[in-house]
């Protein structure tokens, strides 16, 4: 029972990342359980969070969470339920109710010391299009997608470019996706152990690994060495886009072609 | 042709949702019929009746799932958009008020009203809300769940399947039991197909333009049951409160993490509008417990958190439990956990059918 009292503990400290808006929150809070009179607000933000985190340090509750066939890593969520904003800025604007313009830049200046901006995150960059998405991924995609909106294409693309092709196009299929990226998840797949097995791609293995899947494409991404050169081993270079390499196996292609053609005549 | 998405956006995203709203009008006291509480309710009956009518096209229609659900739910969508906006404006003319407009001063007024001060608050806060709005739009924000969420929304608008595609590569699988219920995706490729745009597009562009307004609507409304009596308040908690949404990236796990980065994704409606719904409710509850219509609101809301996750049932219906559990004992008013129980049974069925559904006693 301390093991998942610990562990809850790790995840509150990973919640919070322990920083000074926390310390904020915290000093609200107490000045919300001395100051506040109103009945109501007293029940909804100074009982009923002490009440959450009471709850979700309690070994018990996160027994109870996996158990109930939960997910175990979602159970930092729990936390969402103590609106910490609301508490701290509302605790805030009551303090300084007689001073708002004083109260307003204290309250600003702490907020932005204190936290930490969204727009600092490493994961955010300038959109390249609607899509949110790269526009190099967009041009190979419309490059390999089959002309008769019907027909599906099978591709192996490199891991940088693996969670957006399917975002643009459900017409072009994957041996594998982000699955085998999750290190935690622990997949084998056979053609993701030919293409990111080694540094340097073996091509026959890669090939022998993709024909089993009928895969059309294959993309290498700019300077991706290979231990054989792809086109004397019978694949087509079909373009190059920001370079990265579209190769075309014409084996393949004609082994799809053949079922497309039964398939049209059985229609 | 952009004009017409964005006209087609407009109208399905804030007009048929407002106008749905409506309909809790006429239950409501007059204090509380503002355009804002309309959309927020609209919402709610949105992703209420997308669980409601979703959960059994997901579970039994293998083919055409998402013809199935787009012809079943937009004609009750535009019916009870059409019934909202008909019972409100009936209610006026009944009341002698004119058809369009404010009854009171309306927003004019209350800025002629306002103090300087005020003003160049309610502005900073604004500038706030377009600068997020802004950013929204004009910064790609990564992340590996967009490759499950994203992809299974473009599924259903492309492939005409709901989750029973492998959205990492493509192939036919059974139906996904785990993610199935959560149908916020399947109304983002929806809004897409109503519009003729890209479930991508509506995902990272559109779907932020709509969600972080409306999440400031209900802090809004939050903000002014708190500050009934201190209106000049107002807009410092706005102001700070949009602040503390840019600066509370203190972890990737907090609310406001989600909410400006994964806005598009169910786990952010969890957070970002169910939660401060719930909140928003409660506060009107303690003063209005014998109004049915919040209790019928929280209901709907239980089932809708649904839209994001079975967890977000859970939390939704573990919040109801526990602030009707306070309210009681201070009122004590044991009715009160009565009806909070009962608020819950939406929510509950569909943890019941999530929990039937993952251990594999029923669905195709």
């Amino acid at each position: 029972m301390f093991g998942i009292f610990m562990e809850s503990l790790v995840i509150f400290k990973l919640y919070t990342g322990l920083k000074l808006l926390l310390v904020l929150s915290l000093i609200s809070w107490v000045y919300l359980l001395f100051a506040e009179k109103e009945r109501r607000n007293r029940l909804l933000f100074v009982y009923a969070p002490l009440l959450v985190i009471v709850l979700f340090l309690f070994p018990v509750s996160r027994w109870a969470f996996v158990a109930a066939g939960l997910d175990g890593e979602t159970y930092y969520r729990i936390l969402w339920t103590i609106p910490m904003g609301i508490i701290t800025v509302y605790g805030f604007c009551r303090f300084f109710a007689g001073h708002r313009r004083i109260g307003t830049a204290v309250g600003a200046a702490l907020i932005i010391l204190c936290g930490r901006c969204v727009y600092r995150s490493g994961y955010i960059s300038r959109a390249e299009n609607l899509y949110h998405i790269p526009d190099t991924v967009i041009e190979i995609c419309d490059r390999i997608e089959p002309e008769n909106p019907d027909a599906r294409v099978w591709a192996v693309m490199p891991a940088e470019l693996i969670h957006f092709v399917r975002q643009y196009s459900s017409r072009i299929n994957m041996p594998y996706g982000r699955e085998m990226l999750v290190n935690q998840w622990s997949y084998y797949n056979a053609v993701y152990e030919a293409m990111e097995g080694n540094e340097i791609v073996d091509v026959e293995e890669l090939l022998k690994a993709t024909r089993a899947e009928y895969c059309q494409y294959i993309v290498l991404s700019p300077g991706r060495e290979t231990v054989q050169d792809p086109l004397s081993c019978g694949l087509v270079l079909a373009d190059e886009i920001d370079g990265y390499r579209i190769y075309e196996d014409p084996v393949t292609r004609e082994v799809v072609e053949s079922w497309q053609g039964y398939y049209e005549d059985e229609e | 042709m952009i004009i017409l998405k964005i006209l087609c956006l407009i109208f399905w995203l804030l007009i048929v949702p407002g106008c749905m709203g409506l309909l809790c009008f006429s239950f409501l006291e007059k204090r509380h019929r503002t355009p804002g509480a309309a959309l927020i309710a609209g919402y709610m009956l949105q992703f209420g009746l997308v669980e409601l009518i979703g959960i059994p096209i997901v579970i039994y229609v293998v083919y055409n799932g998402f013809r199935t659900f787009v012809y079943l739910l937009t004609p009750v969508f535009l019916l009870l958009g059409g019934l909202g906006a008909l019972l409100f404006f009936r209610g006026r003319k009944r009341e002698g008020l004119p058809v369009f407009g404010s009854a009171g001063k309306g927003l004019g007024g209350l800025f002629q009203d306002m103090s300087l001060e005020g003003k160049v608050l309610w502005g900073l806060f604004l500038a706030l809300v377009l600068f997020q709005m802004y950013m929204a739009f004009t910064r790609a924000s990564f992340d590996g769940d967009d490759a499950y969420y994203g992809v299974q929304a473009l599924t259903a608008q492309q492939v005409d399947t709901l989750y029973r595609v492998n959205p990492y590569t493509g192939r036919s699988a059974p139906l996904d039991v785990r993610h199935a219920l959560a149908l916020f995706p399947i109304w983002e490729a929806w809004a897409g197909k109503v519009s003729g745009i890209h479930a991508t597009i509506i995902c990272h562009s559109v779907v932020p333009l709509v969600f972080i307004p409306l999440t400031y609507l209900i802090y809004y409304e939050i903000g002014k049951t708190l500050f009934a009596g201190k209106r000049r308040v107002l807009p410092m908690f706005m102001l700070l409160l949009g602040l503390w949404q840019v600066f509370g990236n203190i972890s990737l796990y907090t609310t406001e993490t989600f909410f400006l980065t994964r806005t598009w994704q169910g786990k952010s409606f969890a957070g970002n509008f169910v939660i401060p719904a719930v909140i928003w409710i409660f506060l009107q509850l303690y003063e209005e417990e014998k109004r049915l219509i919040w209790w019928v609101l929280l209901g709907v809301l239980n089932l809708a958190g649904g839209a994001s996750s079975s967890l977000a049932v859970l939390l939704s219906c573990l919040m109801t439990v526990g602030f009707g559990f306070l309210y009681a004992v201070s009122k004590r008013k044991f009715m009160i956990l009565f009806k909070a129980g009962l608020s819950c049974v939406c929510g509950g069925v569909y943890v019941l059918i999530y929990l039937l559904l993952t251990r594999g006693f029923f669905g195709v």
